[in-house]
């Protein structure tokens, strides 16, 4: 299978207002490699909650840095990294109590965890490496071109922690 | 020209209850308005409170986490959140991260079947 090694690179500042240029570029290229519109919507909200990480995590002023995000399409999917160069965020220690709200009573109710949580499930493969800041690493599998089909029948979430 | 993505509130009250139609991107950005103008509203036990989301093209965690914090200020006060009009892909979040089952069906869908208690 020939693999093409073409990238596409944006920077943006750490800041919540600048997401939607990220949202609006993932369009652009899924859209072109042939993605269907739900998961489209899926690989936005992963990217936005990574973006969202970032924002609410990595920096400790505000306006200080930036994220950087390199979109790699392939042949059967799309790779999108998600970097910063700030304070690592401890990845794996959140994952641990990450959880959807199904068996939950209104009161036991948490929304902490829900942007990783929605992360593992609407993409098909998540990978983070934390060291001198945080990487962030989401795939998707292109449905038609025989990969799978669901999302969910592929999660996999794992942490690669560099100190 | 308006842009549809940018996110803004219409606030309709009526005697009984409040709605508040969700318009454009819900996203981190625009959290801390939302919180803000939905918070109070929340509190009123006196009045129903509705979300129509037909126009809300987008929402994020911060949005969803908001919706969860007012369920539990409804769920304080003795009142339910209302939801209405939502489309398949905000209805999806919902249903993926469990939100759904807390939400309180539209009344004119289910009058019937529940006697139109509100």
């Amino acid at each position: 299978m020939i693999q093409t090694t073409k990238r596409i690179r944006i920077t943006i500042p750490a800041d919540a207002e600048f997401i939607d240029v990220v949202r609006l570029s993932l369009y652009g290229l899924a859209t072109r490699m042939g993605f269907s519109f739900e998961e489209i919507e899926d690989m936005k909200v992963a990217v936005s909650e990574a973006c969202n990480n970032v924002i609410l995590h990595a920096y400790t002023q505000p306006d200080e840095g930036e994220i950087e995000l390199t979109f790699t399409p392939h042949v059967d999917r799309l790779v999108i990294s998600v970097r910063d160069q700030g304070t690592s965020f401890n990845f794996e220690q959140t994952v641990k109590g990450v959880e959807p709200l199904h068996d939950k009573e209104i009161h036991e109710l948490k929304a902490g965890g829900l942007g990783i949580y929605m992360m593992q499930a609407l993409m098909d493969e998540v990978v983070v490496h934390s060291g001198a800041g945080t990487e962030v690493i989401l795939t998707k599998l292109l449905s038609h071109q025989g990969g799978k089909t669901h999302a969910s029948e592929a999660n996999h979430l794992s942490g690669d922690i560099h100190g | 020209m308006t842009n549809p993505n940018l996110f803004h509130i219409h606030h309709e009250e009526t005697d009984t209850g409040t709605t508040l139609y969700l318009i454009g991107q819900l996203d981190l950005s625009m959290a801390v308005h939302f919180r803000s103008v939905v918070e109070p509203l929340a509190m009123n036990a006196d009045k129903t409170l509705t979300l129509n989301l037909r126009d809300l093209r987008y929402i994020d965690s911060t949005g969803l986490g908001i919706l969860v914090a007012i369920l539990k200020v409804r769920e304080e006060v003795g009142q339910t959140l209302i939801v209405e009009d939502v489309t398949p892909k905000v209805q999806r979040l919902l249903d993926l991260t469990g939100i759904s089952k807390f939400l309180r069906p539209v009344p004119d869908q289910t009058a019937e079947q529940k006697g139109g208690a509100v």
